[in-house]
């Protein structure tokens, strides 16, 4: 028998962020590289070990296959325990039939066999694409001490932002009246962060009546968190206050990876846990001038470079120049190449004196202007100029 | 021969006494050395991605920095079923003196193992090397034993013990400490041989109160079928701090770091989770090496800085290397150090060796 775990934690990690274009091709969006040597899944998974969670699902669904060579036994984030630790939760046949995961719900649901092996007290569900740190015990002392049946983690966000999220609007004491998916007129700044704490004996209550429903999208948002205020439940929501970013576009992925440049955005980096490239230190060579970037191992950096996060094993040739961009693992900026502004994925090669993305004050119209996108292994041609906001997903030549 | 069916034996304490204050509280196979590694994983990883599945270190003294840095030998992916790292302390009532009365003390765990042959090896070789080839020659010399060498300038304060062998690799003579000048056929300290005559000649060597190893080799090559292998990448022996300095400063080279950080062969050492390095807005750093988990505001020429190290804004260093966690505060300028672990430099010292004298500051120390 499998000892109990008060909390178990399952990471929605099978869509496939259609908005984040090339860079998901072949992968899932939690397995995007981010900060110059972390995917995004790292984040989640470090917060749970942080937080003393021992038990955490991963569904995976689309492009999986990177996702799951890189959790592997889940030994990066102390998740190999003998009876429990990282596992990957793929779609499966079964007797009754086989089905995809319809919707966030209905991936929790064709689990509830795992979540009942631990026979758990509380489940965690997270999202496998935020950039964030968060002891989850706060949250689950605030659960507790308001005895409800699902605490909803909610972070203030600007006003003029607001309809962009799904907006929890409270009563005084934090207990949820109302949910308002992505509003016109948002009545409050309380934005659901995507994390939820239930009581497992009611959300797999709440699970069961949802599949029963053939009128449901099987989405928590949608279906399950309005029937249980419907029914009544105690709903809360749990104030956060700290670093928070849904990395689901171009834009908010840069912005992130940016904000770690940023001495004034409270995000660190302890305790964040990853696998770890197998390479020497760095090199900067003679003459060139660096100034706030990230640099991972392996890097062998000939051209200058500024507000930029490389990842390991980069090659910057001589003369190359590059400025608040995101150079992605293995990827090679030869000679005299200028990459401004772009996020160029793994293993790309940008050729010589070719010139990739603008910066914003070049750019006449601002409405042209936008992050220029290289996809993973492409070939871009010496003397190519690939404009900004381009996604490429093909090898260029002039 | 199969890989698998050779245990991998690492003496942990070469060229102790040469490499004076590096060795002072630890092995030398604890020795930070480029910026993230430790000597022992050049030899330890060599083994691993040979396929040498068991592999037993030799500790003598200062172990505990050795002992922290294996851990469970999982760096290595050598903590399996099938697989591990031992590391074999002196015990009670037991001399660890010299090589030959060590490994006769050991006897009895060389017995129990279970692969076939033994390959010896020390711990200050800096190469990446696949031994599959040395096993092959050795099985199809149908050779008693096979000495590696490199043909190579005598490291500075290193006993040399040349070699040379006809056109078929036999070994004809061994020289200990012979007058050379420039290159010549360099013992690096690793041998190979079935473990069955492993024993006998250890057991032969202390009945006949024969203790030095180096001479009992040299004898070996008269009585067995011995043969040489020559290290096929390049080699550095890391003798003296002026070996470990120079070592550490050729490593700017980027073909000798493409030759030695393979991708298919990779030097795997202990990690931490250190974050990727930052650069401040006043940073400026020249021909140098940095690892992960760095911040670096200020000044840096010539440098290999491993991680965790925080350099001030306005501080000034040049031709040092420094090892992990040490932190230099502002508008020091320090010249030609090797600053070892856990040392704080407090703000607006100046220090500096020479290029011929590089000088050591202590573990720990605060200045």
């Amino acid at each position: 028998m499998i000892p109990k775990q008060k909390v178990v934690a399952m990471v929605l990690a099978g869509g496939q962020g259609s908005r984040l274009g090339v860079l998901t091709k072949k992968l899932a969006k939690p397995a995007v590289p981010f900060g110059g040597k972390y995917r995004i899944i790292d984040f989640p998974l470090s917060n749970c070990v942080n937080s003393g969670i021992e038990a955490v699902g991963i569904l995976t669904q689309y492009q999986p296959l990177v996702l799951n060579e890189y959790i592997g036994n889940g030994q990066p984030w102390d998740l190999d325990g003998m009876h429990s630790g990282a596992n990957c939760l793929s779609p499966y046949e079964a007797k009754g039939g086989k089905e995809w995961y319809t919707g966030t719900a209905n991936a929790i649901y064709q689990n509830i066999s795992y979540i009942d092996r631990y026979n758990p007290d509380y489940v965690l569900i997270l999202s496998g694409d935020h950039i964030y740190k968060m002891d989850y015990n706060d949250m689950l002392e605030f659960h507790k001490k308001n005895n409800a049946a699902c605490t909803i983690a909610a972070i203030d966000v600007p006003k003029e932002e607001a309809s962009r999220f799904g907006i929890l609007n409270t009563n005084k004491d934090g207990s949820i009246y109302e949910f308002d998916e992505k509003p016109e007129h948002p009545k409050s700044t309380n934005a659901s962060m995507g994390i939820y704490i239930f009581s497992w004996k009611e959300l797999r209550k709440y699970l069961k009546e949802d599949a029963e429903d053939p009128d449901s999208s099987n989405d928590f948002g949608k279906n399950v968190l309005p029937a249980m205020l419907d029914a009544g439940e105690r709903m809360f929501a749990y104030p956060f206050e700290g670093y928070w970013k849904d990395v689901g576009t171009i834009d908010s992925l840069w912005e992130a990876n940016m904000d770690l440049l940023d001495p004034n955005v409270g995000l660190d980096l302890n305790n964040v846990y990853s696998r770890n490239p197998m390479m020497p230190p760095h090199y900067i060579a003679d003459g060139v001038t660096i100034q706030n970037s990230l640099i991972a191992d392996g890097c062998n950096v000939y051209g200058d470079l500024e507000f930029s996060i490389l990842f390991a094993g980069v090659k910057i040739g001589k003369g190359a120049t590059i400025n608040s961009s995101i150079i992605m693992p293995g990827a090679v900026i030869e000679d005299g190449a200028t990459v401004e502004f772009a996020i160029v994925a793994e293993n790309a090669v940008i050729g010589k004196n070719a010139k990739v993305g603008a910066n914003p004050s070049e750019v006449k119209n601002r409405d042209d202007w936008g992050v220029t996108v290289i996809g993973d292994n492409l070939k871009i041609g010496d003397n190519v100029v690939v404009p900004p906001k381009a996604m490429i997903d093909k090898d260029m030549e002039v | 021969m199969k890989s698998n069916d050779v245990f991998g034996l690492i003496f942990s304490n070469s060229c102790e006494d040469t490499l004076t204050e590096l060795t002072a509280h630890r092995t030398t196979a604890s020795v930070p050395i480029g910026g993230k590694y430790r000597m022992i994983d050049f030899v330890l990883s060599n083994l691993a991605n040979s396929n040498v599945n068991n592999v037993g270190i030799i500790a003598k003294s200062g172990f505990m920095s050795l002992m922290d840095h294996i851990g469970s030998g999982s760096a290595w992916d050598l903590s399996k079923k099938r697989s591990g790292i031992t590391i074999l302390p002196p015990y009670a009532g037991v001399n660890f003196s010299n090589k030959i009365e060590t490994l006769y003390q050991l006897r009895g765990y060389f017995e129990d193992i279970e692969e076939d042959y033994i390959l010896l090896s020390e711990s200050n070789n800096i190469f990446n090397v696949d031994f599959t080839e040395l096993f092959y020659l050795h099985s199809v010399n149908e050779a008693d034993i096979t000495l590696v060498y490199k043909n190579m300038l005598v490291p500075e304060k290193f006993i040399p013990m040349t070699i040379s062998h006809d056109n078929v690799g036999k070994v004809e003579k061994v020289l200990i400490q012979p007058n050379v000048k420039g290159k010549c056929n360099l013992y690096l300290g690793s041998l190979i041989l079935k473990k069955e005559l492993f024993l006998e000649l250890i057991n032969k060597a202390i009945a006949e109160n024969e203790l030095d190893f180096d001479r009992l080799i040299q004898k070996w090559v008269d009585e067995y079928d011995v043969y040489a292998y020559e290290c096929p990448s390049t080699c550095a022996v890391i003798s003296s701090m002026n070996e470990y300095y120079k070592f550490n400063m050729e490593l700017m080279n980027e073909e000798l770091r493409d030759e030695l950080f393979k991708a298919d062969r990779p030097i795997l050492t202990k990690v931490r989770d250190d974050a990727p390095c930052k650069y401040g807005l006043t940073s400026s750093v020249k021909n140098s090496l940095v690892s992960q988990g760095c911040f670096i505001e200020g000044e840096v020429e010539n440098c290999v800085i491993s991680k965790g190290v925080h350099i001030a804004k306005g501080a000034k260093v040049s031709n040092c290397i420094i090892m992990q966690d040490s932190e230099i505060d502002s508008n020091c300028n320090l010249n030609y150090l090797i600053i070892d672990k856990d040392v704080k430099i407090t703000s607006g010292k100046s220090m500096a060796g020479a290029d011929s004298y590089p000088i050591h500051i202590e573990k720990k120390s605060v200045i």
